[in-house]
């Protein structure tokens, strides 16, 4: 408990899941489109920004391409803005489950390739010990709380993207068409365009904020993009409130805090499986507690959007 | 500018919901469309609106052919239709919901968003503030001023009608197609609405095609009428005329007698 | 051909596993993620009781099932059936949720190392030049007299005939007083005891590990699909093509990208087949109404 490099850890994690989450409510809060990939996006950033920036001959890939953080990071953002729009062309076409089911499988299709094309992912082994910025300027053991600078300044830049998106003409309409397709039609709404843009843009942002989650974790292995990630970022959102702004941010600081805390607890090494599976259990019991009981999560996009009339207005009797 | 329908068909399945049905509706005019239950009247509005287009024929607004062509391609050309049921953006306002009717696509864009292309600075912000005085004007004519903060769906059935029909006039359609826009609507708002719908022709030259079962609404503020039956068009003409017609009082006034106060 | 047998073994298993899931979709309208776990749980149970305990494969095949069928019954009733009224999104997280618990009761209870089924049937024939091991023969036989026994069940008895009025259409069946409750629990019991009766098979055919269930969640997934999600006969076939394609794919591309070509045949299914129109189908309901 009284170990803050711990807790630093822990908060980093948590902006980072935070924001994924956040960028996730922009396409699936707002844009009702239910995506099960971001697995996929996030490996699709990952590997995208890792492989461009490879400068040892030693590592056995085929490209050495050595490129600069500064010109890998949005080159990998890029990437994964084209392979989001690759999977949304075909997978827009279908409906809610099936689109769902489609973005599932685009983003093990990705994760499998990760494993197969070793002459570029190093398959199974992975990278491990990456550059990471400003590592030159501090010393090794304080480089965590400059880590937690970087990724908090990019939590607070994702926060004013999504709130900027949500709250202009563009996050209303989006929100209209997922509440009415339609309707949104019948307005001349282009809701086909508009949403492949939105899937595009997450992917944008999915794919910026994925190197940062590789300066947390320090390595990358095509296991770190199994669908469980994908869920953890969906429970965070559905604990903070799906469709409010700040929602993602603040569900997946409660469920990272609620879940690393339990790393904390000393155990018998014997009991060792028992405290690996405390993590999904608490992650799952939230989930389920939170459905159940409070389903529009702890913020609610009632109260992100309505003014103070509507949240005071009570069901008029039809 | 005319919005001609020329042997417009629809089957559905061994049923013949719209049989080869030829009209011309001016664009300048308030015209109504009747018919029993059944009769087709809505799969016209689908088919005329791309959501379902006909299987033979041909429809054009303004001499453009616009069968085929997706149903926001038609409204972004004027047509704007409104629906039977009346279910609306669910979890938008009242003023959310006409102000995103009044939204032109260039701003909701995500480059939009940020105030980036053609949207951009000035142009965009007067664009905003007339949606803005519009939502007012046009809520205050229909007794929608104080449910502006209200969400479609806390709102009673005749005032999710009255916002479907406020809604759509603020996309600035050229030519509008009302299913049904007084059904469940409280008397008094009736008559709010059927003076809106006649200024909004004699001033403004918006003319509507109104589906409807309440007669007395339609006949006095339609110029011309058309009845439908079982999908094939049984008569066309001035109101009076039409409530003359023995055809008419048989397939249709006969009918809603028998069947005692109407839908 | 050899792989062709392989597939048609693979396909078994997939079609059992996918016929519980399809069930669950059909009549309680949510896709069930935790449906794997339920697989995996399977497969562990099974596997405790023929190598810890001895037991035989058969006995403990039937004991796994039944009890796992039992479990569905309480999780749905625990977990699923409070949230019902709040529609399908929800029930699929939930489900979600439930699958991370039965996750982590898996790992603590047993462990995360592989295990294997020490059981061999023996036996190897060649028919026509093709190999056939005595465990292939019996999985397919069972899988397919499970099929047959659940079909001589919807169609034979009054229980069975609700279930299936239920999944036609619940609305109408609740009206017509169909016994909900014990048609509900019926059917969580035969979607989870099908489920468990898959994971034992796997188990048999290679290992059972922690992760499987959710290594199978997508090809189920892809053959429930596939199958149109709505019929059992569809999710049947669709479990064996599936699987024959993916063990013949092996034959011209490289066998590390088998489960690949699971996932791109379902892509390319959904987006090449009718679901895409089904998307224009719901436009055109919207705008009837
Ligand atoms: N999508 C559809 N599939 C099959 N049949 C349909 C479909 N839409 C409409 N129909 C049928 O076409 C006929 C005409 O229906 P339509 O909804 O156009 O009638 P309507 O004149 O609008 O009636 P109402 O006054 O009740 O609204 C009906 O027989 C209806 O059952
Ligand atoms: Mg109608």
């Amino acid at each position: 408990m009284t170990n803050p490099v711990f807790w630093v850890g822990v908060l980093t994690l948590a902006l980072i899941y935070g924001s994924l989450a956040m960028v996730l409510n922009v396409e699936s809060g707002w844009g009702g489109m239910w995506d099960l990939g971001v697995a996929g996006l996030l490996a699709s950033g990952a590997y995208c920004y890792i492989i461009l920036g490879i400068d040892d001959p030693d590592l056995g890939t085929r490209f050495v391409p050595g490129l600069p953080m500064w010109l890998a990071w949005p080159l990998a953002a890029a990437f994964t803005g084209l392979v989001a729009l690759a999977i949304a062309l075909p997978s827009l076409r279908l409906r809610r489950e099936y689109f769902l089911i489609t973005t599932l499988a685009f983003a093990e299709i990705i994760r499998q390739i990760a494993v197969i094309q070793a002459d570029l992912t190093r398959g199974t082994t992975g990278f491990s010990s990456l550059d990471r910025p400003f590592d030159t300027l501090v010393e090794p053991r304080d480089y965590n709380y400059v880590l937690l600078g970087i990724v908090a300044f990019a939590a607070l830049v994702v926060y004013l993207i999504t709130r900027r998106i949500g709250t202009s003409a563009y996050g209303r309409t989006l929100r209209a068409a997922r509440d009415n397709e339609a309707l949104a039609l019948a307005l001349g709404k282009r809701v086909n365009r508009m949403r492949i843009k939105t899937f595009v843009v997450a992917g944008v942002l999915i794919g910026a904020i994925a190197p940062l989650y590789l300066f947390y974790i320090r390595a990358i292995t095509p296991q770190l993009f199994a669908p469980g990630i994908t869920f953890t970022i969906w429970t965070a959102l559905v604990i903070g409130g799906i469709g409010s702004i700040r929602g993602g941010l603040v569900g997946a600081v409660v469920l990272i805090v609620f879940t690393e805390a339990v790393g904390l607890i000393e155990v018998d090494p014997q009991y060792i499986n028992i405290l690996v599976s405390i993590e999904p259990f608490l992650v799952g019991l939230l989930l389920v507690l939170v459905l159940r009981f409070r389903p529009d999560g702890l913020i609610s996009e009632r109260n992100a959007f309505g003014t103070r009339a509507g949240r005071r207005a009570r069901r008029v009797p039809a | 500018m005319e919005l001609v329908l020329d042997g417009v068909r629809k089957v559905f399945g061994g049923v013949v919901a719209v049989a080869d049905v030829s009209a011309v509706i001016p664009q300048d005019q308030v015209t109504a469309l009747i018919g029993p239950n059944g009769a087709g009247k809505t799969t016209l509005f689908n088919a005329v609106t791309g959501f379902d287009p006909p299987d033979q024929g041909t429809i054009t607004f303004g001499g453009r052919r616009i069968n085929g062509l997706p149903p926001w391609r038609v409204a972004e050309l004027g047509l704007i239709r409104t629906f039977q049921t009346p279910v609306g953006f669910t979890t938008l306002t009242v003023r959310e919901s006409m102000l995103a009717a009044a939204t032109p696509w260039f701003m909701e864009t995500p480059r939009g968003a940020f105030g980036l292309g053609p949207g951009f600075g000035r142009k965009g912000r007067k664009l905003e503030r007339d949606a803005e005085i519009r939502t007012g004007e046009i809520a205050a004519e229909l007794g929608l001023e104080d449910l502006l903060d209200v969400r479609t769906d806390e709102l009673s059935a005749g005032d999710r009608k009255l916002l479907e029909f406020a809604r759509q006039l603020m996309a600035q359609p050229k030519m509008l197609l009302l299913d049904e826009p007084a059904a469940a609507v409280a008397p008094a708002n009736i008559g709010r609405l059927s003076q809106l719908v006649r200024r909004l022709c004699d001033e403004r030259g918006l003319g509507s095609l109104i589906i409807d079962h309440n007669l007395s609404f339609l006949m006095q503020i339609a110029d011309e009428v058309h009845v439908l039956d079982q999908g094939v068009l049984i008569a066309s003409g001035p109101p009076e005329a039409i409530a003359a017609d023995p055809e008419v009082m048989r397939v249709y006034l006969g009918e809603q007698a028998a069947e005692g106060a109407g839908p | 051909m050899q792989n062709i047998v392989f597939g048609i073994v693979t396909g078994s298993t997939l079609a059992v596993a996918t016929i519980g899931f399809a069930m669950v979709y059909r009549t309680e309208n949510f896709l069930n993620i935790a449906h794997a776990q339920m697989m995996a749980l399977g497969g562990f149970i099974g596997v405790v009781l023929v190598d810890s305990y001895g037991w035989n494969i058969f006995a403990a095949g039937a004991v796994t099932v039944v009890s796992v069928g039992a479990l569905g019954v309480v999780v749905a009733a625990v977990f699923f059936r409070p949230v019902r009224h709040l529609g399908g999104t929800v029930l699929l997280f939930t489900s979600i949720g439930v699958s991370l618990m039965l996750y982590a009761v898996i790992i603590a209870l047993f462990s995360t190392q592989a295990r294997f089924y020490p059981v061999g049937f023996g036996g190897r024939y060649e028919i026509a030049g093709v190999n056939v091991l005595t465990a292939d023969l019996v999985i397919v036989g069972l899988a397919f007299a499970s099929i047959i026994a659940l079909q001589v069940f919807l169609n034979g008895t009054g229980l069975g005939r609700a279930v299936r009025a239920t999944a036609s259409n619940g609305e109408l069946a609740r009206v017509r007083g169909v016994p909900v409750g014990r048609v509900s629990n019926t059917i969580w019991f035969i979607s989870s005891a099908f489920g468990a009766m898959a994971g034992v098979m796997i188990g048999v055919l290679s290992s059972v590990n922690a992760e499987i269930g959710w290594h199978h969640i997508l090809t189920v997934l892809a053959a429930a699909v596939l199958g149109g999600l709505r019929s059992i006969s569809g999710v049947i076939v669709a479990g064996l093509l599936l699987g024959i394609v993916m063990d013949v794919s092996v034959l011209y591309i490289p066998s590390a990208y088998r489960p690949v070509v699971a996932f791109g045949v379902l892509v390319a299914v959904l987006v090449l087949r009718p679901e895409g129109l089904l998307a224009v189908q719901r436009r055109k309901e919207a705008a009837v109404t």
